[in-house]
């Protein structure tokens, strides 16, 4: 009896944290103004969202043992993010257009590509991921290593434009009327690659 | 006291319900298959997706420094790779043996070979390979995560396993095995709970448009939206079913009457997500959990099959 008493506390700390992790995910969700409940809500859902947060430790020190603990935890059984994938709405996606500048004067466009289609759907994902705010401090660095991964497939590039966009679908209604996606450029980053500095824009 | 005493024991009987471990069998196969899959469908782009700054898509260092500042105690393939630059073993001999390693513990959960420590290496090789890559997860990772986890902590190996036949080993407390069971079941309620709350939440789930735009946008867009089209009245059926099915399973699933039509439309739900987007590790992943979870007993059902058509079966297939 006492084994059993000791795994089912076990079982109970572990779906404690699961539910925590994605109670958390509803209330950002609803935080955000993202779902059909009243906006009225959104103030509640922050302060829920804020108390799940102190729970997981996400207050304490990025160096507290606890709150690395409980991270390395949730990625161990793969609960680190909650369940609310495509919810509540499908957005829409983004797009990696590079501009290849050569030196002869040529310009050529490609984007960022892989072999498999696994890893399609993974780049995807990191497309995305790029858009979000919390990724701002990574994302000229990331779409440099976009870029330079297509530069080492075209030596003989002078320069990479990399522009960032959103792809808005068009609804039922509208591509019944003939209307198709619409690009939305959202920033620009210019590289150099002939040992000359870097230089990056936003648009 | 007493009453909470009497919650007590309810709980302790509800969480350690005696079970055979067929259902683990079917966990066992199903990760193998999954992590046997995962690794061939990654094998043109292992090196690809995880070599370190400037041989890669996106350097693998920048993924691990940003979970290293999460939690340092995340397990990455950037250890590998250190513990491989002690011995003089370079990057990519490094990468190359992990993705080696990984279908190599795929195949012996497959089979049944030495399951405890081929199901440690597949969900730490797998770990380290989804947080180094962290950039470039999506779902079906967690989920492997999560199935992997509960494996290599399963009273292993199941009758069914060529440990099993080899060795000799002697069978495994019912309640252990009914306990694990139990864990995984709970977590896929949570999971399909949250997961149709959330998009229940959302408008585009009840007139249709959310599955229009998950099925147009790429890579998903296997369907032309020209064939879509002609089904646009049938979109937001399909729409509000997801979220049905999703936010009904946590109840339906437990209920004698309602399991089964529940598994089937889950797994149908799965199987389409798989065939119409393209995520089949996606729906590989979600189908063997079910199955494992809630899963019916096949040997009973065959028993049960035999006996219902006793008369009409020649004399040699009876019992």
């Amino acid at each position: 009896m006492g084994a059993k008493r000791i795994y089912a506390v076990c079982a109970g700390v572990h779906f404690f944290l699961l539910t925590a992790v994605s109670l958390r995910g509803i209330f950002a969700l609803v935080a955000e103004d993202a779902t059909i409940l009243p906006s009225a809500l959104d103030k509640y859902a922050r302060g829920g969202e804020v108390v799940l947060a102190s729970v997981l430790g996400k207050d304490l020190a990025a160096s507290n043992p606890a709150r690395r603990g409980i991270v390395a935890y949730l990625d161990a059984v793969g609960s680190q993010s909650g369940y609310t994938f495509f919810a509540p709405n499908v957005p829409g996606y983004y797009k990696l257009i590079l501009e290849l500048y050569y030196h002869d004067g040529r310009v050529e466009y490609d984007l960022p590509h892989v072999t498999g289609g696994a890893a399609a759907l993974r780049l995807d994902g990191l497309l995305d991921r790029l858009a979000d705010p919390g990724y701002e401090p990574l994302r000229e660095v990331v779409v440099k290593m976009l870029a330079f991964s297509i530069w080492r497939e075209h030596p003989d590039v002078k320069k990479i434009r990399a522009i960032f966009g959103s792809v808005t679908p068009p609804s039922i209604s509208d591509f019944e009327q003939g209307k198709r996606e619409s690009f939305q450029p959202l920033f620009s980053y210019d590289f150099s690659l002939r040992n000359e500095e870097n230089q990056s824009t936003s648009q | 006291m007493r009453r909470l005493r009497a919650w007590g024991n309810d709980l302790i009987g509800f969480l350690f319900l005696p079970e055979t471990d067929k259902w683990l069998t079917v966990l066992r196969v199903g990760l193998g298959l999954q992590v046997t899959v995962y690794a061939l469908f990654l094998k043109s782009d292992w090196q690809y997706l995880f070599a370190g700054t400037g041989k890669g898509l996106v350097s693998r260092e920048l993924g691990e420094a940003i979970i290293s500042f999460d939690s340092p105690f995340i397990p990455k393939l950037g250890w590998l790779v250190a513990l491989g630059g002690h011995v003089n073993i370079g990057e990519e001999t490094v990468l190359s043996v992990a993705w080696a390693c990984l279908l190599v513990a795929g195949c012996c959960l497959l089979l049944g070979l030495f399951c405890r420590p081929a199901a440690i290496i597949a969900w730490f090789l797998h770990l380290c390979a989804a947080q180094s890559g962290g950039l470039l997860a999506y779902g079906a990772d967690n989920f492997m995560t999560m199935g992997l986890f509960y494996l290599m902590l399963s009273p292993l190996p199941d009758r069914y396993s060529l440990d099993h036949w080899l060795g000799k080993t002697k069978p495994k407390n019912p309640q252990l095995l009914g306990f694990w069971r139990r864990v995984l079941q709970l977590h896929l309620c949570l999971v399909y709970f949250f997961g149709g709350l959330g998009k229940s939440l959302g408008s585009g789930w009840w007139d249709g448009s959310n599955l229009w735009r998950a099925l147009i946008r790429p890579p998903f867009d296997i369907i032309s939206p020209d064939i879509l089209i002609r089904f646009k009245y049938l979109l937001p059926i399909l729409g509000i079913s997801i979220c049905l099915i999703e936010l009904g399973y946590v109840f339906c699933i437990w209920m004698k009457k309602t399991r089964f039509i529940w598994l089937v439309c889950i797994v149908a739900m799965h199987i389409a997500i798989g065939l119409t987007m393209g995520m089949y590790l996606f729906a590989l992943i979600m189908i063997v959990l079910n199955l494992a979870a809630f899963g019916p007993d096949f040997g009973s059902l065959f028993l049960a099959y035999r006996e219902r058509f006793r008369p009409v079966l020649p004399e040699r297939l009876s019992p």
